[in-house]
């Protein structure tokens, strides 16, 4: 399945490390490929000598800025995009006492001021949203339809295929907010491309607190999920962004004249941004993104991304046959219109994040880890372009 | 009274649940302490599991409880299997035997895997599991440590049809220091017992420094049984008690495998991206049969199954496979 506004790379590589073993392959076909040149080495170089300690790990985000200034030391980027995610697996996952996980905001926050001391980048910070405590699932494993939860979301969930004893069921549940039918949802943003055939037939939407309970959802236990995030955090002295949808553009003006940085935050909202910030619309009425590929490709694009993989759809029809992209989680294409591919200038993206950091930027060259599920596997960059001057 | 479906053949009675904390004693009979519990359940491919030689390609519903009989030190599944199952029931879900199946097969899958802790520790609900499974069709497999009593084997071979069994190490030291048990004999018996009925695989995690030095002997070993049963050798990823521990260095293990492929025909290294060791080669004239991509740590995938009838297209050798024509699934129809 391709969606609009999506071409397929031809010649984009993907470098894989599994510490201390190194393979190259097509990052579309997941051939591997014999290539070398001075870029292909210069990133070797990169990741052999950063091996990724682990997400919730405590060096996880420094293994971030590390990374970062390696790449600004050897490829000289104007453009960079950066992802620290530590302190949002950790919130979700690991229990811990309010001055532990205000703490470990403080020192995310820590490492991104010392990457901008250290790199001299202007930065433009982005806090994905706050997290609160878990209160408890809405169980609706024992559905006659089908009801799916997808890139670890705690307020949607899809419903296909319902019956109407699936309704009677979903009135009796105070914790669900709202039921959205695919046409209301895709009339909430006209303008976002995607495959509307990706769109559940219907959206279950969890009240504050709740997370849906579904066939295959993860069994780590939860401590906190993202709270009702319907404005986001946005620090800059380049611009004033209304709307996520307005980063794009104050990020692209900035560029213009000096070197950027663009720094998502994950699991961090207003409550506890340290800088000086506007808060920008996460999303439009009932809808707001969690942290994940849509808010990510929204901040890229400059337009709202909502159904290019719809949360809640059915992924496993096309996840389980051959696929492109295999190193690609669920991607079936890299969008083309991302702040990367725009961009003449030399781009980089980092990021404790799987699969968003190299499809999403759409930078010339992109490390992040490649860990599933919590399971640190190594890392992997990848390389769209690397005949930039 | 002694409960009699593993090895440690438990003192049971009271407070006294076990090693593994599943069983309790009730009216004069060993009966389970969370029935019907599932911690997780989802479809997934069966060379994530890893199959590799059952029904490649085919969707599996992967299913787990709670709870252990092992100890092991590098356990990748310890929040579920090594925490105290009491304590993990707010977080299980109850579902019934129908109910699951039911849910396998709306997501369109074609068997049943237990494969998150050890289905040792649940087997009355297995049991039942299986009585529904079997009217609906759906074969069922399992990872499993095989530490079973000879009674408790008989039963795991009348539930499943095919078996991933680890064998962890044979070494006394190694198996009371990794694992947690005193002698690895009830489960080389048992592999011996399960591959004379049933389809079997073997899994090896690797532990470079640690028992690295025993894969030539289990290789030898496991070919004494049967030199046809596939075995992989697993890149431990460093988890739980050994989080700290060195990544085993792929070519190092690579080249202590070298003898051991001259005594198996299918030996396959991974749960690294990207392994060169995860396509079925034919033991005669070396053409690739199945190929697979390897994603590492649950994310193995089927590319492509070459060869026709169990059979290499090539020197018609029979590749030792669990499937039927016409049982799989799109993705793995034999290409032309």
């Amino acid at each position: 399945m391709s969606s609009p506004g999506f071409e397929p790379f031809r010649s984009s590589l993907a470098i894989v490390d599994a510490r201390e073993w190194q393979n190259v392959f097509d990052l579309r076909t997941g051939t591997k490929v014999e290539v070398d040149g001075p870029c292909v080495r210069m990133v070797r170089g990169v990741l052999e000598r950063h091996p990724f300690p682990g997400d919730m790990d405590e060096k996880s985000n420094r293994w971030v800025t590390e990374v970062a200034l390696d790449f600004i030391g050897e490829y000289d980027p104007q453009f960079i995009w950066l992802t620290y995610a530590q302190q949002y697996y950790n919130h979700r996952y690991t229990p811990m006492s309010e001055d532990e996980r205000a703490g470990m905001v403080a020192a995310a926050c820590q490492e991104v001021e010392h990457f901008i001391a250290a790199s001299g980048f202007t930065p433009l910070i982005v806090g994905s949203g706050d997290m609160l405590p878990f209160v408890g699932f809405i169980d609706v494993t024992k559905f006659d339809g089908l009801a799916m939860s997808t890139h670890w979301s705690a307020r949607y969930a899809g419903l296909h295929d319902p019956s109407s004893d699936d309704f009677k069921r979903l009135r009796e549940m105070p914790e669900i907010e709202r039921i959205v039918s695919k046409g209301e949802w895709l009339r909430l943003f006209p303008e976002s491309p995607g495959d509307p055939a990706r769109v559940p037939e219907f959206l279950m939407v969890a009240g504050p607190g709740h997370a849906f309970k579904t066939a295959g959802g993860a069994h780590r236990p939860l401590n906190r999920i993202p709270v009702s995030s319907f404005r986001i955090p946005v620090s800059t002295h380049v611009g004033h962004a209304e709307e996520i949808t307005d980063i794009r553009g104050i990020v692209d003006l900035s560029l213009k004249e000096r070197k950027t940085a663009l720094i998502l935050l994950e699991g961090v909202g207003g409550s506890e941004f340290p800088w000086p910030h506007t808060e920008a619309a996460n999303g439009r009425e009932w809808f707001f993104y969690e942290p994940g590929d849509a808010q990510h490709l929204t901040i890229s694009t400059g337009e709202h991304r909502v159904f290019d993989y719809p949360t809640g759809y059915k992924y496993l029809d096309e996840v389980m046959d051959k696929k492109e992209y295999p190193l690609s989680g669920y991607f079936t294409s890299i969008p083309t219109n991302s702040i990367g591919n725009g961009f003449s200038g030399r781009s980089v993206a980092v990021g404790n994040r799987s699969m968003y950091t190299h499809m999403v930027p759409g930078a010339d060259i992109s490390l992040e880890c490649f860990a599933r599920n919590l399971y640190n596997q190594g890392t992997m960059a990848v390389i769209h372009r690397q005949e930039k001057e | 009274m002694r409960c009699s479906y593993c090895e440690w053949r438990c003192e049971l009675g009271g407070y006294k649940f076990g090693v593994c904390r599943m069983y309790q004693e009730q009216e004069g009979k060993v009966v389970e302490r969370f029935p019907r519990m599932w911690s997780s359940y989802g479809a997934s491919r069966i060379e994530s599991v890893p199959l590799y030689h059952v029904y490649p390609g085919s969707r599996s519903f992967v299913i787990g409880t709670s709870g252990c009989n092992f100890n092991c030190k590098y356990c990748s599944n310890a929040f579920i299997a090594k925490e105290d199952p009491a304590q993990v029931q707010g977080r299980m879900e109850e579902l019934s035997p129908s109910e699951l199946v039911k849910t396998a097969r709306k997501l369109g899958c074609h068997n049943i895997v237990f494969n998150v802790n050890e289905p040792t520790v649940s087997l009355p609900t297995l049991i039942e599991v299986a009585q529904e499974a079997n009217q609906a069709g759906m074969p069922m497999g399992c990872l499993t440590n095989a530490y079973t009593t000879e009674e408790a084997t008989e039963t795991l071979a009348s539930i499943f049809s095919f078996f991933n069994i680890g064998l962890k190490g044979l070494s006394r030291e190694f198996n009371r220091a990794c694992i947690g048990i005193p002698s690895i004999e009830p489960v080389l018996r048992n592999i011996r017992k399960l591959a004379a009925t049933r389809h079997v695989e073997v899994i090896t995690p690797v532990i470079q420094g640690v028992n690295d030095d025993e894969l030539d002997e289990i290789a030898d070993l496991v070919a004494h049984i049967d030199r046809e049963i596939p075995w992989h050798v697993f890149r431990l990823l460093p988890e739980h008690q050994m989080k700290e521990a060195r990544y085993p260095n792929i070519d190092a293990v690579n080249a202590r495998l070298e003898s051991a492929r001259k005594q198996l025909s299918y030996i396959y290294f991974h749960n690294f991206v990207g392994s060169d060791w995860v396509n079925t080669v034919c033991p005669d004239c070396g053409t690739t049969v199945i190929e697979r991509f390897s994603l590492g740590c649950g994310g193995d995938m089927l590319r492509e199954v070459r060869c026709r009838d169990g059979r290499c297209q090539n020197c018609h050798r029979e590749i030792r496979l669990l499937t039927e024509r016409g049982e799989r699934n799109v993705a793995e129809e034999v290409s032309a």
